[in-house]
């Protein structure tokens, strides 16, 4: 995907009320873009979107209270529910219920605060010269030292001394400022804790430890992948002398959020967080399939830059995903996941280590104790965010 | 499109120097102030003639910061030119090129031809690396030195074109044997034929340069 590219003449500034956004509330680039979501629906689709409404809000309870019953008893009905996406306005609530970071942030009061006010991060210039690389394309985070982007400085750099071990390291952004959409800041950085120290799946900070060890396993899995569901684009690929990190790095960096449509992203994550990083995969899959025959005919640039750009119908969650869905990767992952530990001498962290993870935040907790040297002072209460 | 030759590139250097803006003002002839940072690697590509040849240049952007070399550091290998690129106005960008340079020379090959690129020489009320640093700094290590700025567009097409044109001229020296593609050159339809013949280029049947 070519990345998103915000208009020439943007100015950092407060936003203009003449600038059109769609219904997630990017910048649009073309005022009579076409994007299917965002055209008024009639009054029957409305109707039926209520009724999924109700029955969601029924499932989850007051505040969440009813979930974790519902999942024990229906998770299949769940598992259907969440793969024909949560209804956007749930969207926040869902995603810190299935990732686990509800519990986290109930675990870890006053955690995140510590973080943000009284500790000083390495990273912290690092952070602020990414922050308006983030979705410049946004409203949210498009005016300079905005809330939007100060929140997104937060996070990160809370994250960043959460973790010392892995910091900051670009692309975590991307995620950051996704969740950063649906939920506030202090939720967005415990669901970050959720899933890179794995509170329900494997943990995902390979992603961003030295040398990105999980986004190498990520491309290893993933061109076998694509050599067994599509052998002859996967015979083509090789001949082209084209390989995943060429197309695929940001998929697994960043899970999709860096530069596919955003009604795509939202879908996929919705996904992710409940089943976990397969679906990357099955997505990824389910493109070249879908783009099969045009890509088989590409030569070696048009192949980058049909990877980097796939049309708009292959773009469209309602095709994309069902298509997604039917690909079936999770036992050939496994396998190759030993395989490439075998190759490599080495395994990443694995799955559901609660008690690790718990661990780690205790262990934080003494970290961050106010005395510490690199301490703002006492007395300065004012958080440290971008001035 | 047929081309002579084609040669592939690489930009190096710490992030936020600006590669992705030179590779756009070179590729599509704007600059974008404002942009999504690189995540792994983007591609450019573009014709350009030297000594009344057309000549293709592949480019591969690179993101810059340290956690990411285990995924460009591979784009080294098979890459006939890089340009190694820092900001004036930031002194530690131009401490880090020694690193850079030794990165690209464990793993990039013997004869790559490297630029070194000074970019945002528009901002130089915010200079903190003068002008004689960057050229002692490219003699020392045998670099072609200019600055540049991708703003202004400033030498851009120099710092792209110089480098094809040295590399051509290795061509010419006979430095390289054209026909192994592990150097980051391929010959074209009116190339001058390695030992394996002149080839169509039309087809474009480039190879990436990493495995």
């Amino acid at each position: 995907m070519e990345k998103k590219r915000a208009n020439d003449e943007f100015e950092p500034g407060p936003i203009l009320p003449s600038q059109s956004v769609d219904r997630f509330e990017f910048i649009k680039q073309e005022q009579n873009s076409s994007e299917g979501l965002s055209t008024s629906r009639s009054a029957n689709e409305h109707e039926r979107e209520e009724r999924r409404i109700r029955k969601w809000r029924k499932i989850i309870g007051v505040g969440g209270s009813d979930w974790k019953q519902y999942v024990r008893r229906k998770p299949h009905v769940v598992k259907k529910l969440i793969r024909k996406g949560i209804p956007d306005c749930l969207r926040g609530l869902v995603w810190q219920l299935i990732s686990g970071s509800r519990d986290l942030l109930l675990m870890n009061p006053g955690v995140y605060e510590q973080l943000v006010i009284y500790e000083t991060s390495a990273s912290e210039l690092d952070i602020i010269r990414d922050i308006s690389r983030t979705f410049p394309s946004h409203v949210f985070f498009q005016q300079r030292h905005g809330p939007g982007q100060r929140s997104l400085y937060n996070v990160l750099k809370a994250y960043s001394v959460y973790d010392r071990d892995v910091g900051y390291v670009q692309g975590m952004g991307f995620l950051a400022g996704l969740l950063l959409l649906y939920m506030s800041e202090e939720d967005a950085f415990w669901l970050l804790v959720a899933l890179l120290k794995g509170a329900v799946h494997a943990p995902m900070e390979g992603l961003y430890l030295a040398g990105l060890p999980l986004v190498q396993q990520y491309l290893f899995q993933f061109e076998q992948l694509v050599k067994e569901h599509s052998p002859k684009l996967g015979q083509h690929f090789s001949e082209e002398m084209i390989n995943p990190s060429m197309y695929a790095s940001q998929w697994f960096i960043t899970l999709f959020s860096y530069s596919f449509p955003f009604p795509l992203a939202l879908r996929i994550w919705d996904v992710f967080l409940f089943e976990g990083v397969k679906v990357v995969f099955k997505v990824g899959l389910a493109l070249l399939k879908f783009c099969h025959d045009d890509l088989i005919k590409l030569p070696f640039e048009k192949l980058i830059h049909a990877l980097r750009n796939f049309p708009e119908d292959a773009m469209n969650p309602d095709t994309l995903l069902p298509l997604a869905f039917s690909v079936k990767v999770s036992k050939r992952l496994e396998e190759l996941q030993q395989e490439y530990e075998k190759r490599n001498g080495g395994t990443l962290p694995k799955a559901g280590s609660t008690n690790r993870l718990l661990q780690a935040i205790k262990h934080k907790e003494l970290s961050i104790k106010p005395e510490r040297s690199n301490c703002v002072q006492k007395d300065d209460p004012s958080p440290r965010i971008l001035h | 499109m047929s081309y002579a030759y084609l040669f592939k590139y690489i930009i190096i250097g710490d992030t936020g120097v600006g590669k992705s803006c030179l590779l756009l003002q070179f590729t599509d002839k704007r600059f974008q102030p404002v942009h999504d940072l690189t995540i792994g690697v983007e591609f450019g590509a573009r014709m350009i003639t030297i000594d009344n040849k057309p000549i293709k240049l592949q480019i591969w952007d690179t993101a810059g910061q340290e956690s990411f070399r285990s995924i460009t550091r591979s784009y080294y290998r098979g890459a006939a030119g890089a340009l190694l690129v820092y900001d004036i106005t930031r002194r530690e960008t131009f401490n880090h090129l020694a690193n850079w340079l030794e990165d690209a020379r464990q793993h990039a090959n013997a004869n790559m031809t490297i630029m070194l690129i000074g970019n945002k020489c528009d901002l130089s009320h915010r200079r903190a690396v003068s002008t004689e640093e960057g050229e002692q700094f490219a003699k020392e290590h045998g670099l072609v030195f200019m600055e540049a700025s991708a703003k202004t567009a400033q030498n851009v097409e120099e710092a792209f074109i110089s480098t094809a044109a040295t590399i051509y001229k290795k061509i010419q020296d006979g430095v390289f044997d054209v026909s192994n593609e592990s150097y980051g050159i391929k010959v074209g339809y009116g190339g001058i034929p390695g030992p394996s013949g002149g080839r169509d280029g039309t087809s474009s049947q480039a190879g990436g340069c990493c495995s």
